[in-house]
C-alpha cells in the first residue's frame, strides 16, 4: 500500500522553501540517503517554482497542488498548477555553448538531472501536471517496508 | 544566505554562507556584488565554501553577476565551491566559464 501526502498552496515564491523542506523530509523517511533526498528536493523545488511562475503566472489566487507518494519501489511527486499550459519540449539545453551564460532556463534541466524521470502532462481545462519519480534502491526498499512512518 | 566582505588591497573577497536560492540568497548576492561594482571594486572573489546548495535562480544570479562584472570591466572569480555547489557548476558546465580556485592566496594573486 502506498503512503501519500498532499499539499495545496497559493502561488507564492515564499512557499518554495516549505515545499523543499517537506520533500527532503519525506524522501528521508522513504530511506533515501541525505544527498539523494536533497536531489529530489531540488527537483521538486524547480517544479514548484515553474508552477508558480510559468504555470499560474504568479497569480496568488491560483493553487499549486503537490502530492507525494511512496510505494514499495519508488518515490513519486506530482506538482499540478492551474495555468494555461506550456510547451515544455521547446526548452533549450542550458549546456549548449550558446546558452551557457544565460541567466535563466535551467529549471527543467535541474528537474531531469536530479530524479530518474520527469513527465509533463497538460490536463485540458485544468493546468499542467509534472510527475517526478525516483526509484528506491533494493536496500532502502527493505528498510522502508519494515519501518514505515518512523 | 549571509555575505560578508573582506578587502585585500584591490581584491575583494565575499564570504558566502547558507544557500543561494530564489527570493533570498539570489537577491542578497545581487545586492552585494552590485554594491561592490558601484564602489568601483574591479577584482571580486566569491568564496562559496559555506554555500550548501543553489537552485536554478541562484545559478542564474551567479551568471548575472559574472556578466555585470564583465560589463563594468571587473573580474569575478570563485573560490572553494563545496560538494553540491561544485556538482552544480560541473552539471551546468559553468566551471568552464568561471575561474575557480581552491587556494585563497592563489586566487588573490591571480588578478
Amino acid at each position: 500500500m502506498a503512503d501519500t501526502v498532499k499539499l495545496q498552496l497559493h502561488s507564492r515564491i515564499a512557499y518554495v522553501d516549505l515545499v523543499h523542506a517537506m520533500t527532503e523530509e519525506l524522501a528521508r523517511r522513504a530511506q533515501f540517503a541525505k544527498a539523494e533526498a536533497l536531489d529530489i528536493a531540488l527537483a521538486v523545488r524547480e517544479a514548484f517554482i515553474n508552477a508558480v511562475k510559468h504555470g499560474n503566472g504568479m497569480d496568488d489566487a491560483k493553487l499549486v497542488e503537490v502530492e507525494f507518494e511512496r510505494n514499495a519501489s519508488r518515490f513519486r511527486v506530482w506538482v499540478r498548477d492551474q495555468g494555461p499550459g506550456f510547451d515544455w519540449e521547446k526548452t533549450a539545453d542550458p549546456r549548449d555553448e550558446l546558452n551557457l551564460v544565460r541567466t535563466s532556463g535551467r529549471g527543467i534541466f535541474f528537474m531531469k538531472s536530479f530524479v530518474d524521470s520527469v513527465t509533463f502532462e497538460n490536463l485540458p481545462g485544468k493546468g499542467t501536471q509534472v510527475l517526478l519519480e525516483k526509484k528506491l534502491e533494493a536496500s532502502a526498499r527493505g528498510q522502508a517496508q519494515s519501518g514505515r512512518h518512523r | 544566505m549571509k555575505a560578508s566582505v573582506r578587502h585585500h588591497g584591490k581584491v575583494t573577497v565575499v564570504d558566502l554562507s547558507g544557500k543561494i536560492t530564489i527570493g533570498d540568497g539570489d537577491i542578497k548576492l545581487r545586492e552585494t556584488v552590485n554594491a561592490l561594482l558601484d564602489e568601483g571594486r574591479r577584482a571580486v572573489i566569491l568564496n562559496l565554501n559555506g554555500v550548501s546548495y543553489m537552485d536554478s535562480a541562484g545559478i542564474g544570479e551567479l551568471v548575472a553577476c559574472y556578466k555585470r562584472a564583465a560589463e563594468k570591466g571587473a573580474k569575478l572569480k570563485l573560490l572553494n565551491p563545496g560538494g553540491k555547489v561544485q556538482d552544480l557548476l560541473v552539471l551546468t558546465r559553468l566551471q568552464e566559464i568561471f575561474e575557480i580556485y581552491r587556494d585563497e592566496r592563489e586566487a588573490l594573486t591571480s588578478f
